[in-house]
């Protein structure tokens, strides 16, 4: 076989191999070889990939037969996943591009770094830090089988994702069974001892006063009478949040998943939380196994919350609110017309928000953005030249609904008397959920139609209707 | 169009009032009911010639009664005897669905094939998942003949079990593909999106019905090369009103769901924001080992863009996966309409699409209609089985009789 028949493309790669052969001069020459040809496939291909997102060509996308070399897709044994290559591809594409996305290492240029990991001496040198000491690096293509999430830099677990599904919450049936959470009772100290704990997490920094109260007040004292109890078990079923009152636990993981009869069951100390520290909260999302075991250290004190109880604290207030706000835009004129859907729609849209006594709301010659419902507290109107109060408003009255319609002035101003919360929503949130307010006031009145041809041209609604 | 259609499917599944559901006793079926055993033979026969009727419906015949469609009607003369398991394509937590043709087919029948999702009672019950098969029973018969939604044929029980009976999607699924691929170049993942843009569409607008699982694994790819969406087990028809229950996938979670506030059909564009930035960056935007760190992200809802991804592209995420719904792409004024027009769908003809008049991206290559190679192997089904009592049978078929 003259060399001249072999192809160009061959003759580069075994040409490049040579220089690299004497460069390194390898001990183990089959293993370079293999390393060599496996690390010229993943660049080959990654550059590929990476042409194909730039240009993004018409037609076709990812046909198979566009793929350069061997079909990807085409030659898979079933159930396996396709060529080695195409697995080393990957773990290099992963290391200098996407790391996990909201990281900090996820800079700016990275999905545009060429995959320039030239000849370099140790050919598996780039992928040291991760999966271990690189056993499976130096597998023959043939022999990567579905992937090690371990593998990847950015630890993306690229298996299937198993769904969650937390008990099925019906607040239908909570306006009949008149359920109200537990209560139990707190010193002040205690209270705000509880409170400094859970304000760094995310599940209770949203709450309002009126949620965080209930949950509070909801968590129960559980004594921890000696060392050594394991208060929650890897691989358990969670049901409950932990807030440590005082003493001191240690936290396990085991390797295998579950806590393990046995001295060594525990597996790995990874931590300790004491006073003030929490664990477990996946437990107030859905029943996942525990990731940990925790181990009390001494006599201590705990707070116990159960998933049931908080969530049910958050529906039911999210509930009563959403039906609440419903109420009270089936009573504003403005919005007579509209569809339950569309009320649930705002509803959903309102903004809580409160103001101390004394606050002017509205002021009287503003241009006006938003309209209000008192949710609770007083407020009075003033109108200027009148040294009085002209009205006063109390839970349920609503203001400013006409700056849904056009922008004039604020003909009035409210001053709040007490502590008020009022739900608030701008024009422009109210546009963009359902369409200019005209149109809708225009279905149970068309009369207004002729009255204001010049709306009609931008009313969506008045074309279908 | 639709008159046809309704013929045929009085032809062929001509069921009527008649029939009351099947006693399940042993005795009844020892009696051999002539009349049971005619209306079966009929209706495996029926099951046969579906695929020759098979095509996309229009929204509204979609839409239409489904005991008068051809296909999602709950069989009372069906049983498990009546197919032969041949293969496990997928498992669950309390199902399994196996690659199913006849038991006894007829000469020119023995390639068709079909999936059958197996459901025991018993395990829907201890999972406190009779509320979510049953919904998911009900919106597979109601949205059947959908182009890119699993077409549940029929649906049957037993004294045990729970039983849908799905056309085939011998791609397996674009978990799969995507996987391998790393990720998906702009044209193939405009197409894939624009299919799951007009299930959407159809789910909120014409059935009042929020999926509420959309991630790569439930979405398998046909023999044509375009998209099925399966395992309705979260859908849900919730019309106006919010609903409460937790469910769906971590990273595909909306923050609304996380916050217990109340949701929507809002969370499948969410979702779909989610999986249009998957499909080109080959993983989900909110990441972490721990998935409360996962949900810590999504509520604060900052998604961060690979420097190579196109403008277009970014802006329809962001307008997808924006935390207020007052604001979110989708369920905005204008629904689906609004994610139709974006420019990053400028390319797609939707109507085209809909009547699977434009090329899937990725073909299978399968050596016939009952090719499992696009489908990973899993383990046998575990031998011991918790009985289905009868104070359970007592106390729960009722909840079952509509299956």
């Amino acid at each position: 076989m003259a060399a001249s028949s072999l192809p160009s493309d061959y003759s580069n790669e075994i040409s490049a191999l040579n220089r690299e052969i004497l460069k390194a001069q390898p001990a183990d020459t089959l293993q370079f070889c293999a390393n060599f040809f496996l690390r010229r496939l993943e660049s080959q291909r990654a550059e590929f990939l990476l042409s194909q997102q730039h240009s993004s060509p018409k037609g076709r996308g990812m046909a198979e037969s566009t793929f350069p070399g061997n079909n990807p897709f085409g030659t898979s044994p079933s159930g396996g996943f396709a060529s080695g290559g195409m697995h080393r591809l990957q773990e290099e594409d992963e290391n200098d591009t996407v790391a996990s996305p909201t990281a900090s290492t996820f800079a700016q240029a990275d999905m545009d770094r060429a995959h320039a990991s030239s000849a370099g001496e140790d050919t598996f040198g780039n992928f040291a830090g991760f999966g271990g000491p690189g056993k499976n690096r130096a597998a023959p293509p043939s022999a990567i089988g579905p992937v090690d999430p371990q593998s990847f830099p950015s630890n993306y677990n690229l298996n299937r994702r198993t769904s969650v599904s937390a008990e099925s919450l019906n607040p239908a049936s909570s306006l009949n069974d008149n359920w109200s959470p537990p209560y139990h009772k707190k010193s002040s100290d205690q209270q705000s001892r509880l409170k400094a704990a859970v304000s760094g997490n995310f599940l209770f920094s949203h709450l309002d006063d009126e949620q965080s109260a209930q949950v509070l007040g909801a968590l129960q004292e559980k004594p921890i009478p000696t060392k050594g109890i394991k208060v929650i078990q890897q691989g358990d079923v969670g049901d409950y949040f932990y807030v440590v009152e005082n003493g001191n636990f240690d936290i396990f993981v085991n390797k295998s998943g579950k806590l393990e009869p046995g001295p060594d069951g525990l597996g790995q100390k990874v931590g300790s939380v004491g006073p003030g520290g929490s664990f477990g909260e996946l437990a107030l999302m859905y029943n996942a196994p525990r990731a940990a075991t925790v181990a009390s250290t001494e006599q201590s004190t705990l707070w116990a919350l159960d998933r049931v109880t908080f969530r049910r604290i958050l529906m039911d207030s999210a509930f009563q609110r959403r039906r609440m706000y419903e109420g009270f835009l089936e009573e504003v004129p403005l919005l007579s017309s509209l569809t339950p859907y569309e009320r649930s729609k705002i509803a959903d849209a309102l903004e809580t928000k409160k103001y101390p006594a004394g606050t002017t709301i509205i002021n009287e010659g503003d241009v006006g953005e938003s309209f209000y419902i008192l949710e609770s507290g007083d407020a009075e109107v003033y109108k200027r030249g009148v040294d009085k109060a002209v009205k006063r408003y109390q839970k349920g009255d609503y203001f400013g609904e006409l700056a849904l319609l056009n922008d004039a002035p604020r003909a009035a101003s409210v001053v709040s008397t007490s502590e008020v919360k009022v739900a608030t929503l701008g024009k422009n949130g109210f546009q963009r959920l359902l369409g200019p307010v005209e149109g809708i006031m225009r279905r149970n009145d068309p009369s207004k139609a002729s009255a204001s041809d010049d709306i009609d041209a931008v009313d969506p609604l008045a074309k279908g209707a | 169009m639709a008159a046809v259609v309704h013929k045929v499917s009085e032809k062929l599944f001509h069921h009527g009032s008649q029939g009351n559901r099947e006693d399940h006793s042993a005795s009844a079926h020892d009696r051999q009911d002539s009349g049971v055993e005619r209306a079966r033979e009929e209706e495996k026969r029926a099951l046969m010639q579906w695929e020759e009727h098979k095509r996309p419906l229009s929204p509204g015949q979609v839409h239409s009664d489904p005991e008068r469609k051809m296909v999602g009607h709950s069989s009372n003369v069906l049983r498990q005897e009546d197919f032969e398991l041949v293969k496990t394509l997928g498992t669950g937590t309390f199902a399994r669905v196996w690659l199913v043709r006849l038991s006894n087919p007829r000469q020119g029948d023995e390639n068709k094939v079909f999936a059958l999702k197996i459901l025991r009672k018993v395990d829907v019950i201890r999972l406190k998942q009779v509320e979510h098969v049953r919904n998911e029973r009900n919106v597979l018969a109601a949205v059947a003949g959908h182009p890119f939604i699993t077409t549940m044929v029929a649906s049957f029980q037993s004294l045990d079990s729970l039983y849908m009976l799905l056309d085939y999607c011998p791609g397996g699924e674009v978990f799969s593909y995507l996987r391998r691929a790393r990720r998906f170049n702009e044209p193939t993942s405009q197409l894939y999106a624009a299919e799951i843009v007009l299930i959407l569409e159809f789910l909120h607008e014409h059935e009042g019905v929020a999926y509420r699982d959309l991630k790569p694994e439930n979405i398998l790819i046909d023999a044509e090369g375009h998209l099925k969406l399966v395992d309705f087990g979260f859908a849900k028809k919730v019309d106006n009103r919010e609903t409460y229950t937790l469910c769906g996938t971590p990273e595909y979670l909306a923050p609304e769901v996380i916050r217990n506030t109340g949701h929507g059909t809002a969370v499948d564009w969410w979702a779909f924001g989610i999986l249009v930035y998957e499909f080109l960056v080959g993983q989900p935007p909110f990441w972490d080992q721990n998935p409360m760190k996962i949900y810590e992200q999504i509520v604060e809802g900052r998604v961060r863009f690979p420097s190579a991804m196109s403008p277009d592209a970014r802006d329809l995420i962001s307008g997808l996966c924006t935390v207020d719904t007052s604001k979110r792409l989708g369920n905005i004024q204008g629904g689906a309409q609004t994610v139709k027009n974006h420019p990053w769908f400028r390319n797609i003809d939707w109507n085209a699409l809909y009547n699977r008049k434009v090329n899937g991206p990725i073909v299978p290559h399968l050596r016939g209609p009952a090719d499992t190679r696009n489908f990973d192997e899993y383990e046998p089904e575990s031998e011991k089985r918790e009985a289905y009592t009868k104070e359970l049978s007592n106390e729960w078929d009722d909840y079952f009789k509509d299956f």
